[in-house]
């Protein structure tokens, strides 16, 4: 993919320092209304920054000190972790606040400043719907095969799998399977690019692939991406960046990424960036955002844009880290 | 993880610097909602889960919706004050109370209730009988159970949680209007039916269930793939035919509503969908013989085809024809609508759907999806009849991959794929 650079105009170049002045910036936007507006997704904003610093080769970009020190902040007794200090736990900060952790090797300082690996598992472990094998999200009972995967990709970072009824979850993914070769959220929800991340993903750790159907799966993914090169995520829906990893991933994990133009995609999620102040939108023009802007990030580096860390397609995070941590 | 909150979708870029009067305003509104948030904090941190408290997260949440935390500490005030206390002879459940978090330690008894009514808004936007729109549901109508159908009067404390309940559904609903894909507020709303289900006899809890339907409608007329809205939709109609609410089948309204979305726009794959789940039970409970199931699948493909003729160009369409195809290769997958097919049956019917397809291609010469149809049903029929493409077949599926190539590029690493696997390369292996 060397000539992508070649062939791109200068404007269709990734923008790297931009890119990381703005994920620096992010914490330092206190006087804007929106900064706390959005602190409920504090934890999980720090793993998409961090993410996109990792890939774009800066993973010393943010303090690795304050970083574990607010994440471990964030953490309640139950083990569980809060979006921020005062905020409830949730599975989805959990899962971010583990990805952190195993990001910046910090599992370490987790069982001896923090309340400990297995105090999170227990957490984790806790929400899951013992008679069909998906998860809530808290403990109000929310479920959603993302906090599923999500359970998935905590526990097996920690080395914590054996807590859960895998079997159970599996059953439960496979029952959301739709005709389409797609997933949904629950069983009988329609075929949603997301949720067939979460699903293939969650399969893909638990070693049960096999019941993935992947010549349909990987039509209907690859139907996704439409004129523009930018992809969708459903039938007759406008396209987004943030799809960009959601599907691309999906086709990675089924060795399927081929069936897309690879170089379309590419130049679609340059389009979506803010050159001169970094940050990538949801489509080109739009305010940008770190949520897109890691999912831009991570799908280049799936397309083997030059000079990015690759990216570990099932756990969204530079594979570097993810073989450290699972000792591939 | 997959929570779009609080990302910026299809908002204009605009220059980040603002002027010193934004500034300022800015920070005004971060010290009013800080103002907020600690007054919440703090008190919450003494253990008081009053009705102060309960006021104070109905402002939060009017400023941010996405405060899962806010609606947390909201249910803790029901549950430690609002709600009534279930007493020796009561009618009501106590399921709630041993399926709720351990978490509340509150010594408040003080009643959210009587003052919950000045801070809320009058119950607007909830459908009721007789309005236009929402109510034009028939599945609502079939639904409800008879007048009178619950006979004795309500006790003190049922009639209490009644009010509670739909105050905090009236709650809910400018802010969904507001924010339609905000999960927080929709999982909120199904917690508070949920208590409904704990806390009142089941007659009135199906009464307070049957209004989410024309919610569901609602949100549906507003965003036809609100795919939140759909899955509530689900779930609503779920509880309902549930035994917890002394429900039945809905399965044949549901069919009708799949029916009247696709009539209003054929594109609408998430009612196609809906009706790929339906069918299988929709057939069981009219109790469908082979002849019927079978003028039902007739039925189906003659729709399809009625909409491909105006939209081949159209995904949703072709999804679900697969869907019916599928039904014709798969019927260990998909048995509803074809258990008394011989190999023969499902031969032809594949075959006419490949010369209806054929036909398209009189008037829509370049639309990719025709051939990538007739490509796949034609390996089908070869499955089928368990033999190799014979030699006409062979070149027209040489032909049509080769239209695939030329029409849609982008997916062409597939179109190679299928043409190394099914040895169609030009001048390739003859069978």
């Amino acid at each position: 993919m060397a000539i992508v650079s070649a062939v791109l105009p200068e404007e269709l170049q990734l923008a790297t320092t931009a890119h990381v002045k703005y994920i620096q910036s992010l914490d330092s936007r206190k006087d804007e209304y929106d900064y706390w507006l959005t602190e409920h997704l504090r934890l999980n904003g720090l793993y998409w920054g961090l993410t996109t610093l990792h890939l774009l080769g800066h993973p010393d970009a943010l303090p690795r000190a304050e970083t574990v020190d607010f994440v471990l902040s964030c953490q309640h007794d139950s083990g569980g972790f809060g979006a921020a200090p005062g905020h409830d736990a949730h599975m989805l900060s959990t899962v971010s606040a583990v990805q952190i952790l195993a990001m910046i090797d910090a599992f370490d300082e987790l069982d001896t400043r923090g309340k400990g690996k297995a105090q999170v598992g227990k957490y984790i472990a806790n929400l899951q719907n013992r008679e069909t094998g998906t998860f809530a999200g808290d403990e109000w009972g929310e479920e959603d095969t993302r906090f599923l995967y999500g359970a998935f990709n905590a526990l097996s970072l920690l080395g914590l799998l054996n807590l859960v009824d895998v079997d159970k979850a599996v059953n439960h993914i496979a029952a959301c399977a739709n005709f389409d070769g797609g997933y949904g959220v629950s069983p009988g929800a329609e075929s949603h690019a997301g949720q067939i991340f979460t699903c293939v993903a969650a399969l893909t750790i638990a070693g049960r692939q096999n019941l993935v159907d992947k010549e349909r799966l990987g039509r209907w993914l690859s139907e996704r991406q439409i004129a523009g090169g930018g992809l969708n995520g459903r039938p007759e829906k406008k396209e987004d960046v943030c799809y960009s990893w959601w599907v691309l991933s999906s086709l990675e994990m089924i060795g399927k990424t081929h069936w897309i133009d690879r170089d379309q995609l590419v130049a679609f999620i340059l389009r979506c960036q803010d050159p001169e102040r970094g940050g990538i939108s949801d489509r080109p023009g739009d305010m940008v955002d770190v949520w897109h802007t890691v999912f831009g990030i991570a799908g280049l580096s799936l397309l083997q844009y030059p000079g990015l860390q690759p990216v570990d397609e099932v756990y969204c995070m530079p594979k570097s880290a993810t073989a450290r941590v699972l000792g591939r | 993880m997959a929570d779009q909150g609080g990302s910026q979708h299809g908002i204009a870029r605009t220059s980040r610097v603002r002027t010193e009067e934004q500034k300022n305003r800015d920070l005004e509104r971060i010290a009013r909602y800080h103002e907020l948030e600690d007054q919440v904090r703090a008190r919450v941190a003494q253990g008081d889960y009053s009705s102060a408290v309960f006021q104070l997260t109905s402002k939060l949440l009017r400023l941010n919706p996405e405060y899962y935390t806010i609606w947390n500490v909201r249910r803790r005030c029901l549950i430690s004050g609002s709600f009534s206390k279930p007493s020796a002879g009561s009618s009501c459940s106590t399921a709630c109370l041993t399926s709720s978090p351990t978490a509340t330690t509150a010594p408040s008894s003080i009643s959210c209730l009587s003052s919950s009514s000045a801070t809320t808004p009058p119950a607007p936007g909830l459908p009721t009988a007789g309005k236009s729109g929402t109510t034009a549901d028939p599945t609502v109508a079939a639904a409800a159970e008879p007048p009178g159908a619950i006979e004795s009067a309500p006790s003190e404390a049922e009639s209490h949680d009644f009010t509670t309940l739909k105050s905090e559904l009236a709650f809910t609903i400018p802010l969904l209007l507001e924010s339609p894909k905000c999960y927080w507020i929709w999982s909120y709303r199904l917690w508070i039916l949920q208590q409904a289900i704990a806390r009142l006899r089941p007659a009135l809890a199906r009464t307070v269930w049957e209004e989410e339907l024309g919610l569901a409608s609602k949100m549906l007329g507003k965003d036809r793939r609100n795919f939140h809205a759909w899955g509530y939709r689900r779930h609503v109609v779920g509880q309902l035919e549930s035994r917890s609410l002394q429900g039945s089948s809905m399965v044949e309204a549901e069919f009708a509503y799949t029916d009247r979305m696709i009539k209003s726009d054929l594109s609408n794959f998430s009612a196609w969908h809906s009706r790929s789940r339906l069918i299988p039970r929709l057939l069981e409970e009219r109790a469908a013989d082979e002849a019927a199931r079978r003028a039902f699948l007739d039925k189906e493909f003659q729709q399809i085809r009625e909409a491909l003729n105006v939209g081949p160009e159209d995904q949703s369409l072709w999804y679900y024809h697969q869907f019916l195809v599928l039904n014709l290769v798969y019927p260990d997958k998909h048995p509803a609508m074809t258990p008394g097919f011989t190999v023969h049956d499902r031969v032809a019917y594949l075959k006419r759907e490949i010369d209806e397809i054929k036909e398209l291609l009189e008037d829509y010469a370049d639309i990719q999806l025709i051939y990538e149809g007739l490509f796949e049903y034609t390996l089908y029929l070869c499955q089928l009849e368990r033999r190799n493409p014979k030699a006409d077949e062979r070149a027209d599926l040489v032909e049509w991959l080769a239209k695939l190539k030329q029409l849609d590029p982008m997916r062409r690493g597939r179109w190679a794929d299928l043409e190394r696997e099914h040895e169609l390369t030009a001048g390739g292996s003859d069978v």
